[in-house]
């Protein structure tokens, strides 16, 4: 009866876990930056969340280490659907630098579907903004997906 | 009422010692026969005690009893009498209704042990003596019921002798409880070589004209301290803690239920009867001061605890102190106030202590940072526990909670009517103990119940049927008494208040009309309680149910049409692998058991306090001398207070 | 049959469910957008906490190995209802309640508490190792505010009683909302000033708004105990948090802030709503944007020497007859 308004608010409520799967920590202080008074990205809905229980949208950095690459999957199983899957940056798609490493098990699409994509080392605020605002889209399809 | 019911105050306790007796006699060979004379035996005082409230709670009448006949010469009362008004026998509800449960419980409950025909025997003589107390109209007579209870309590506190520290507990428990014993005793002597009578009713008439004896002050003050004793008050509140560690859950029920109840029934009768000296200020903030204390005292104790059963004997003696507290305003409000409390801490703190001895029962355990997760395996007790546990920290809509309101009422009240400011300190205190006690039954829902279940209780069982009926009854109880409280304030509380202020009557009915009035004792009694009608239960659930029935219709509308389509998941119990979906959340981590122990919880407010809490627990020395040694300097202050001032 | 319906209208539309959740949903809107002001930040849109709570209802519910379903469903919802039969009795229009006679300040009191406990009984039942560290907050918090919550409602039951005819109400909200009415609000006796403090800093602390939400801290114990809640159970604990400030405001301005009427009910609901939006602004989102989060045994200091010495202040002045 509220499907309607509840996938309307899909997109405007988007929450988001943050997982470093061996990040540099280059990307994750560009994610906070997005959340500052200049790009304020509370505007669009957005929110971190402590618990992947409570997450919309998984946001991963780094190229998944051997180290995380167990508790990445285990978070990503936690998540409620729907889902949204964000790689941030350029590690988790490629590998980058650490490409090649006895130490890196990634890319990340080997182990969870990836619905946005942001490249660069690091991304710029704004791209970061814009792959959000995607996800949220794609937050909303998923979900009248669901209960189709 | 027929001439019959007469019999019926003596039967009642003999009933109990008969069967413990026959017990002893017949029971060694056969379980059975043991449970059967118990059964009947604890029925039968039940059903004698539920047989006279219409005549003394509905009709208002005082039954007397002279034991042999010897009924009072020439206005001397020579003999024994058994005296049952309604105050008398609010308490007998009470004593009986405990050991019937109390009684049903052990059946299973102490089928792990052996030698039960001597724990039988000992339970219905204490259960007798407390009987026998508090429908006693005779002074010496409630100092013997005191010592078999006191004795028959330490054998039953030792009974599991295989226990660590069950011993001990006994022993300190004996020692200390000869103690307040013994200045009963003292006292008796004092009050019967100044009036030459034993007799309650004659007392309460001589008593009054020795208002300027000196010597009526001290016995007032050894009397006092040895009923305080008998409830644990502050300062002898560690011996409850060690007694009831190691005591069976139905012998613990018995001490906290039964046991504190024989105190708080001695203060009253000694206040408001013997004495009517409740209207003094200094006697209301002894006995005031002296439950606020206690209260406080071992609820914040309770923070330190580890132990089930330790941390729930410090709540019981906390809840005694609030009984006290109200009992020693010395209004109406108050005395009923404290009786409605004394009425639900026997409920509640029975069933907790049931509940807690349901899980020793099945696991063997009792300590609170090992236990954990047992409302999975063990869901029907998690739900009486949480009855119980709302009770005592007093929410609504349990009897807890109806009766703390009133108190904290009265408390106010007093402190109005008089414009004396320790009465407000005292609400104030009785406030936060309230949300202390909230806090520790946290800790123990938290840490026995919810949480994880560690490995090696994954097979534990639901407790046995039998063993949940009795818990069942106390906890029907429990939401009864605090749906209808203006019932009960109709019913029990003014018929027993209003024999707590009606010394006169007491007094004619044991030793003829006009012996009252011979010795100029004028009592009016009570005729309304003066509570204000502010809290309705039933009007609140009916709100609630209202509320509850709209937001289900709305999320009915809202959920998927199809079952397939919902979108609830839950564990597979039975799966092979554990899917990681549902483990807890641990930043990622696998699953360990990792459940928060009780004594880590409330570090903030531990820590801003660790001065407090070391003092106190240095001084929970677990040393009977120094046990002993609060005891004296109390008394010592007490007896100092009553001959200065009264 | 008309009382039955002018009830349930009380029950379900005003002051009851609707209304209720309108002003929380009004509230935590404004107090977001606030907060982003006063840090030079855009902020959400208004209806921002409606879209979140719609969001979860949409949202996969994922029951823990180690919860009780019964719990997990029953406390969120026991608690937002519990909460909801608060705002039937408080005198908040016209100096009359919904519901008078059925509750007075220290059943408000215990509700208020029982509202905490469902929260931290359902945080209890999911068995996450977090939810056992925020709930032992959440609990230390509570101990935090009752002394000076307690304190500030024994001052204002004897103002009134002092002032009145020594009725025998003695917690009565009732009894508050007509002596504002005949002397106006407490608010203007100075000796009642301390205590209003008192009360302003408690409001925080109860909702759990932001320097005082050491339970739900997000960054630390991932927050506490929501840890394990998702979908429904969730949003309906959120909705108890937004409901529970318009709750405390409100409470505050019947203790305080009584006996202003015009005789409309539409006038005086508009002036309630203004004070409720002043009080939001000056006890959440001013300390929100201003405070970083206490820490628990800061939280429980603070309130036990600062909050209570100005509320003791206040109950000794007016129990001296000032």
């Amino acid at each position: 009866m509220f499907d309607k308004l509840i996938d309307n608010s899909m997109a405007k409520s988007p929450w988001i876990f943050h997982v470093n799967a061996g990040s540099c920590n280059g990307c994750d202080i560009e994610l906070v930056s997005v959340l500052t008074p200049r790009y304020d990205a509370e505007r669009l809905g957005f929110r971190l969340t402590g618990t992947p229980r409570q997450a919309d949208i998984v946001v991963v950095s780094g190229p998944i280490t051997l180290q995380t690459r167990d508790r990445l999957v285990r978070i990503l199983a936690q998540v409620p659907e729907p889902r949204v899957v964000v790689s941030l940056g350029s590690c988790p798609r490629s590998g980058n630098v650490f490409k090649g490493s006895y130490a890196i098990d990634g890319p990340l699409d080997k182990y969870t579907h990836v619905d946005v994509s942001v490249g660069g080392c690091t991304p710029k605020p704004e791209a970061i903004v814009a792959a959000l605002a995607q996800a949220a889209e794609i937050l909303r399809e998923k979900r009248k997906e669901m209960h189709k | 009422m027929s001439a019959f019911m007469n019999n019926f105050p003596v039967l009642a306790v003999m009933t109990l010692f008969v069967g413990g007796f026959l017990n002893s006699l017949a029971g060694r060979r056969h379980g059975l026969v043991q449970k059967i004379v118990v059964l009947i035996s604890i029925t039968a005082s039940l059903v004698m005690m539920l047989a006279l409230v219409k005549p003394v709670m509905v009709d208002g009448e005082i039954i007397t009893y002279w034991l042999g006949n010897w009924e009072p010469v020439e206005g001397w009362a020579i003999g024994i009498a058994l005296e049952v008004d309604a105050l008398s026998l609010f308490f007998g509800l009470i004593v009986t209704v405990a050991v019937f449960v109390s009684g049903v419980y052990s059946f299973t409950y102490m089928d792990h042990d052996d030698s039960l025909v001597n724990y039988y025997t000992l339970f219905m003589m204490l259960g007798g003596s407390v009987l026998g107390l508090v429908l006693s109209g005779d002074l010496f007579n409630i100092f013997v019921m005191v010592e078999i209870m006191t004795f028959t309590a330490v054998a039953l506190t030792a009974f599991r002798s295989h226990y660590e520290g069950a011993l001990e507990g006994a022993m300190k428990y004996l020692v200390v409880g000869s103690l307040g014993s013994t200045f009963l005793l003292v006292g008796i002597a004092i009050m019967y070589s100044q009036l030459h009578t034993l007799n309650l009713a004659q007392i309460a008439a001589l008593l009054p004209e020795q208002s300027d004896n000196p010597l009526a002050g001290v016995a007032f003050a050894f009397l006092f301290i040895g009923f305080a004793s008998k409830a644990f008050l502050f300062p002898f509140q560690p011996l409850a803690a060690d007694a009831h560690a190691v005591a069976p859950a139905s012998i613990s029920l018995m001490i906290s239920g039964v046991l504190t109840k024989c105190g708080v029934y001695g203060i009253i009768r000694m206040c408001y009867i013997l004495y009517q000296n409740m209207d003094l200020p200094v006697v209301q903030y002894l006995v005031t001061g002296l439950g606020a204390v206690t209260m406080f005292i071992c609820v914040t104790m309770a923070f330190q605890q580890h132990n089930f059963k330790r941390l729930l004997a410090f709540h019981s003696i906390s809840q005694v102190g609030y009984v006290i507290t109200a009992v020693g305003l010395g209004s109406a409000l108050g005395v009923s106030a404290g009786l409605y409390h004394a009425m639900n801490h026997t409920i509640f703190k029975g069933l907790l202590f049931l509940t807690a001895g349901a899980v020793q029962h099945q696991t063997g355990s009792l300590d609170l940072d090992g236990l954990g997760g047992l409302a999975k395996k063990m869901p029907r007790t998690t739900a009486l526990f949480l009855i119980g546990a709302a009770s005592i920290s007093g929410l609504p809509p349990f009897n807890g909670f109806a009766s703390k309101w009133m108190i904290y009422q009265a408390t106010f009240q007093k402190g109005v009517d008089t414009g004396n400011f320790f009465f407000i300190i005292v609400c104030v205190l009785a406030l936060l103990t309230s949300v202390l006690t909230l806090a520790s039954f946290i800790k123990v829902t938290q840490s026995v119940f919810f949480g994880q279940l560690p490995e090696k209780y994954k097979d534990v069982k639901e407790a046995p049927l039998l063993m949940r009926i009795p818990m069942w009854i106390l906890a029907v109880l429990c939401i009864i008494t605090g749906l209808f409280p203006t019932q009960v304030q109709n019913w029990l509380l003014l018929p027993a208040t209003n024999a707590a202020y009606n010394a006169a009557g007491y007094i004619d009915a044991a030793m003829g009309e006009g012996y009252a009035a011979l010795h100029n004792i004028v009592s009016s009694g009570v005729t309304s309680l003066g509570v204000s009608t502010c809290w309705n239960p039933i009007a609140w659930l009916a709100l609630l149910f209202c509320i509850t029935c709209a937001v289900t219709i709305v999320a009915l509308l809202g959920s998927p049409d199809s079952k397939e389509d919902s979108h609830v998941s839950t564990a597979d119990e039975n799966a092979e692998e554990l899917d990681p979906k549902y483990e807890p959340f641990f930043s990622g981590e696998e699953s360990v058991y990792s459940q928060v122990g009780g004594s880590d919880l409330f570090w903030g407010f531990k820590h801003s306090w660790r001065k407090y809490f070391t003092f106190w627990t240095h001084w929970h020395s677990g040393i009977v001398n120094d046990y002993t040694l609060y005891g004296v300097v109390v008394t010592a202050f007490v007896l100092l207070a009553c001959i200065i001032v009264l | 049959m008309t009382d039955l319906l002018f009830n349930l209208i009380y029950v379900l539309l005003f002051p009851g469910l609707l209304f209720c959740v309108v002003m929380g949903v009004l509230l935590a809107g404004l107090d977001r957008i606030w907060v982003a002001r006063m840090q030079r930040r855009v902020g959400p849109p208004l209806l921002q906490s409606w879209y979140d709570f719609l969001k979860c209802c949409g949202k996969e519910t994922i029951i823990p190995r180690h919860g009780k379903k019964a719990i997990y469903y029953g406390a969120p919802l026991l608690g937002f209802v519990a909460l909801i039969t608060i705002s039937l009795f408080l005198p908040v229009v016209n100096g009359h309640a919904a519901f008078s006679g059925t509750a007075d300040l220290v059943v408000i009191l215990y509700l208020l508490t029982l509202v905490s406990v469902c929260m931290i009984v359902g945080a209890s039942a999911t068995g996450s190792p977090f939810a056992g560290v925020g709930l032992s907050r959440e609990m230390v918090s509570m101990i935090s505010y009752e002394l000076p919550f307690v304190l500030v409602i024994l001052t204002v039951s004897r103002a009134v009683l002092s002032g009145g005819d020594g009725a025998s109400y003695t917690f009565s909200l009732q009894a508050i909302a007509d002596y504002q009415v005949a002397n106006g609000p407490l608010i203007t006796h100075w000796a009642l000033i301390p205590a209003a403090i008192a009360m302003l800093f408690v409001i925080p602390c109860e909702v759990g708004m932001h320097p005082f939400d050491v339970a739900e801290a997000e960054t630390e114990i991932c927050e506490g105990t929501l840890a394990e809640y998702s979908g429904p159970p969730l949003t309906l604990y959120r909705l108890t948090h937004m409901v529970k400030m318009f709750i405390m405001t409100a409470l505050f301005c019947v203790l305080f802030l009584g006996g202003i009427s015009t005789g409309f009910i539409v006038l005086d609901t508009l002036i309630l709503v203004v004070f409720c939006l002043v009080l939001t602004f000056l006890t959440m989102s001013l300390p929100h944007a201003v405070c970083a989060r206490f820490k628990t045994e800061q939280v429980f200091k603070f309130y036990w020497t600062v909050v209570a010495a100005l509320a003791a202040v206040s109950l000794i002045l007016v129990w001296l007859g000032f």
